[in-house]
């Protein structure tokens, strides 16, 4: 019995489709770390995210071969709000995440707690997630008149609120402007440092994942094709070809180093 | 009473309890978009509900239908002056038939060719005909002592004649038989909603209920028809070509969602043809 | 925790404030009528539709029409309800126009206007129809000013409705105006690139068809998005969830609600079955 999330020889074929999406995938998310998965576009990094956090086969039917389990228990055989208490999963836009029944974001936060039929003594420890993302001075705001990153942290506190122990983002930050990246980028470093939670990002912002991920996963085509220690992979000369731009960081060290510059340790950390 | 129950449970899946708002904004907004800026005799407001009727079964279809008239109606800016409440009733019958459409399979497409496209349209055709000349020989229209004028005659005779040849190209251009199905079942729904909403409009608002359709109540008053068949006159003209269109759109965004789209709802078998494949597939449990 | 029903003091009202739920959260309305629990503020609603619709004659709706003029003025929003009655006018004209001059089987001319005749008989039905329109009218624009959705919602949701009925209705609410957002977007961008909106009526169908198809594949898209995003967040566990808001309530509220709703109906089966006429 195995402690994490592990897939093991993951494929998935979504219904009704002719080709299996994802192919033999091992990944292992661990409390505590960050796993950044890149790829270009169609290689399946959305549906990884819906295998893991077990919304696949479970809610959207297609077949899944090889085992995903959490603690040896394989997250089909389990149900959707158990499942939600376990691994949390964050989308793209945060507009499709609001429940549309509350009107302030206290409560929207709350939605799952009280979904759970949890007593309001227990439900008001929901500032707990609020803080996390920072979000406690609008929590008496309207959720459908926030911005971008505003909604999306929205949507993190509400997940958050769950006490999940695995959070899953699908590209959270592709559909926010500089700002609202920054927000969410911080939120997840406090979540990380101050919950424990494991958490598997997707992203095609490489310098996010350069700023918090362990360890990254490069998907192509639906496979693994690179997996390793967030610097080394993002370092790896061969991500250009397989459709990933890598971070600010490692761009300039190779600039440096072509017009014969010097690159040291101090640069490096100035450039972050 | 166990049976009901779950028919009714089976109705009404996470993905249908998503789907029903927005079907309720689709109703309202194109509703209210296509009655204002064209003030056409046609309402263009039942998308919604008959899209979640045939996808989900007919409660789900009625709920919605209610809901939308009711929503629209107490609705801040667009709701105040309009007489739509009181047809919520008429709504909830238009969902509930998309429901029986739905598990009667109108809505799969069916792409033919030849034989298997000709006779569907001209059963289709046929049907149409018979409807339209059943409607020309009931008394209100017939009977120069119940006061219809008699550009009404004229007016069924083309309205069947365009349906006909509608339903024609369409099954031809698309090679779909399955628009000879939608056009009937459109057609019946629309005579079903006039009847209903006749004795809705003549008792609740007197006949007149603000819509483009008023001209026509007008137009037939003044050849003598008293507020109940005037309302059921106008109905009888504009219920049909409204539901009718409004199947074909429906229809029309069926087939071009994805199956995999189509085939978590509750009525989905009965809109996509199943491949050999997907019958092994894990079932999902859908939340309920 | 079982939830029960509310009174003034109930034990429910009293668990919310136990928690010490921020009053952000609590809004407990204030204000005379405003304070009145929303399902009594409903049914009389309701009570008002039945009444100006059902009961025949000028006293049905003119009863209406002054208990919902007074209840608003109570309430402070009077003033606020001269945009819903001019929003009746267009209705209202229609209504006038069509059976003064066309109510069929009368003969009381007024004058002869050339070829159109109005009759007294259509101008009592006019206006007869014309007061039932503004009275429900007004009773529905009370209801909008003085409640607002998510108390009903609340509400209903303790006494049964379940989370699957409130969500269908608040999120229904919540997607009218972002889709008629949506709606204008894409009109904007469509006549951008030259639909027409103004002109002749096959020119506006013309330009009105390509706008039907975004709107609807744009809605329609988001369904399954937001289908996970409700099992993410529990929704589909079983049984009766927390409502963490607790409206007040009374036994006083209650019997009035049972007395106002059993009076209506009543009233609108008396008229109509007996021999009992109102004016």
């Amino acid at each position: 019995m195995s402690e994490g999330l592990v897939l093991a020889g993951a494929s998935y074929r979504y219904a009704g489709a002719s080709k299996p999406t994802l192919r033999s995938v091992d990944l292992r998310l661990d409390s505590g770390r960050v796993v950044g998965v890149v790829g270009p576009n169609e290689s399946g990094k959305s549906t990884l995210c819906l295998v893991v956090a077990g919304l696949a086969p479970g809610v959207i039917g297609g077949r899944l071969e090889g085992s995903v389990g959490l603690d040896g228990i394989e997250l089909n055989a389990m149900r959707s709000p158990d499942l939600a208490q376990q691994c949390g999963l964050l989308f793209q836009n945060s507009a499709t995440q609001l429940s549309n029944m509350t009107a302030t974001v206290f409560e929207e936060v709350a939605f799952g707690p009280c979904n759970l039929k949890l007593p309001p003594v227990e439900v008001i420890e929901v500032w707990w997630a609020l803080r996390t993302v920072g979000l406690e001075k609008l929590a008496s705001r309207d959720p459908v008149r926030l911005s971008g990153g505003q909604g999306q942290l929205v949507a993190l506190a509400s997940v958050l609120a769950l006490r999940p122990r695995y959070l899953v983002l699908d590209e959270p930050t592709s559909e926010l402007d500089p700002a609202g990246t920054k927000l969410v980028t911080e939120a997840l470093e406090r979540i990380v440092r101050e919950t424990g939670a494991g958490i598997l990002l997707v992203e095609h912002k490489t310098d996010v994942l350069a700023r918090i991920a362990d360890e990254v996963l490069v998907l192509d085509h639906g496979t693994v094709a690179l997996s390793g220690p967030a610097a080394t992979v993002l370092a790896d000369p061969r991500l250009a070809e397989l459709g990933v731009e890598p971070p600010a960081g490692v761009r300039l060290e190779r600039a440096a180093k072509a017009s014969g510059l010097e690159w040291s340790a101090e640069l490096a950390e100035a450039v972050g | 009473m166990d049976l009901l129950q779950r028919w009714v449970a089976r109705q009404f899946t996470t993905r249908v309890i998503v789907m029903m708002p927005v079907a309720i904004a689709i109703n309202i907004v194109l509703g209210y978009t296509v009655q204002s800026v064209l003030k056409l005799p046609i309402y263009v407001d039942s998308i919604g509900t008959i899209l979640v009727g045939c996808v989900a079964g007919p409660l789900p279809g009625a709920i919605t239908g209610i809901l939308s008239n009711l929503i629209w109606q107490y609705a801040p800016g667009i709701g105040a002056g309009s007489s739509i409440g009181p047809f919520a009733v008429t709504a909830g019958v238009i969902g509930f038939m998309a429901g029986i459409w739905g598990y009667l399979g109108v809505f799969r497409s069916r792409p033919a060719s030849g034989l298997r496209l000709i006779v569907p349209a001209a059963i289709a055709i046929a049907i149409i005909v018979l409807l339209a000349a059943r409607m020309y020989t009931i008394p209100q229209y017939s009977d120069p002592g119940m006061g219809y004028p008699s550009w009404v005659n004229v007016a069924i005779i083309g309205i069947g004649a365009a349906a006909s040849i509608s339903v024609a190209l369409f099954v031809y251009l698309r090679r779909d038989a399955g628009g000879a199905w939608v056009a009937v079942a459109g057609a019946v729904t629309g005579i079903v909603a006039a009847i209903v909403s006749a004795p809705i409009a003549a008792v609740v608002y007197g006949g007149v209920t603000g819509a483009g359709t008023d001209v026509i109540v007008a137009a037939l008053r003044q050849g003598g028809a008293d507020v109940y068949n005037a309302s059921l006159g106008q109905g009888l003209l504009s219920d049909p070509i409204d539901k009718t269109i409004t199947s074909f759109v429906v229809f029309l965004i069926l087939a071009g969602a994805s199956s995999r789209f189509l085939a978590r709802f509750p009525l989905g078998d009965r809109l996509v043809r199943v491949e050999a494949s997907d019958a092994n597939d894990a079932g999902a449990t859908d939340g309920n | 925790m079982t939830p029960e029903r509310p009174t003034a003091t109930s034990p429910v009202v009293a668990e919310a404030e136990e928690a010490h739920l921020p009053e952000f959260v609590r809004r407990i309305p204030v204000g005379p009528y405003r304070a009145l629990n929303p399902v009594t503020k409903a049914t009389l609603a309701v009570v008002a539709a039945i009444l100006a619709f059902g009961v025949r004659g000028w006293t049905g709706p003119a009863v209406v029409l002054v208990v919902v003029v007074s209840c608003a003025w109570t309430a402070g929003v009077l003033r606020r309800m001269a945009p819903f009655a001019l929003a009746t006018l267009p209705l209202v004209a229609s209504i006038l126009v069509v059976n003064t001059f066309l109510y069929p089987g009368a003969h009381d001319t007024i004058a002869k206007l050339g070829p159109l005749s109005p009759t007294w008989t259509g101008a009592t039905t006019a206006l007869q129809a014309t007061l039932r329109v503004v009275a429900f009218g007004f009773s529905a624009a009370l209801f909008a000013l003085t409640t607002p959705v998510d108390d009903l919602l609340v509400e209903l949701e303790r006494r049964g409705l379940g989370r699957r009925g409130a969500f269908v209705v608040g999120s229904a609410l919540g997607a009218v105006p972002s889709t008629l957002e949506r709606a204008r977007e894409v009109a904007d961008a469509q006549r951008a690139r030259g639909m027409e909106t103004e002109g002749g009526l096959w020119r506006r169908f013309r330009g009105l068809v390509p706008l039907i198809g975004p709107v609807l594949f744009g809605a329609l898209a988001e369904v399954e998005e937001r289908t996970m995003a409700l099992e993410a967040r529990a929704f589909t566990a079983p049984g009766r969830r927390t409502i963490l808001r607790a409206l007040p309530d009374s036994g006083r509220q209650r019997a009035a609600r049972w007395l106002l709703f059993v009076g209506s109906v009543v009233a609108v089966v008396v008229t109509l079955a007996t021999p009992v006429r109102l004016p």
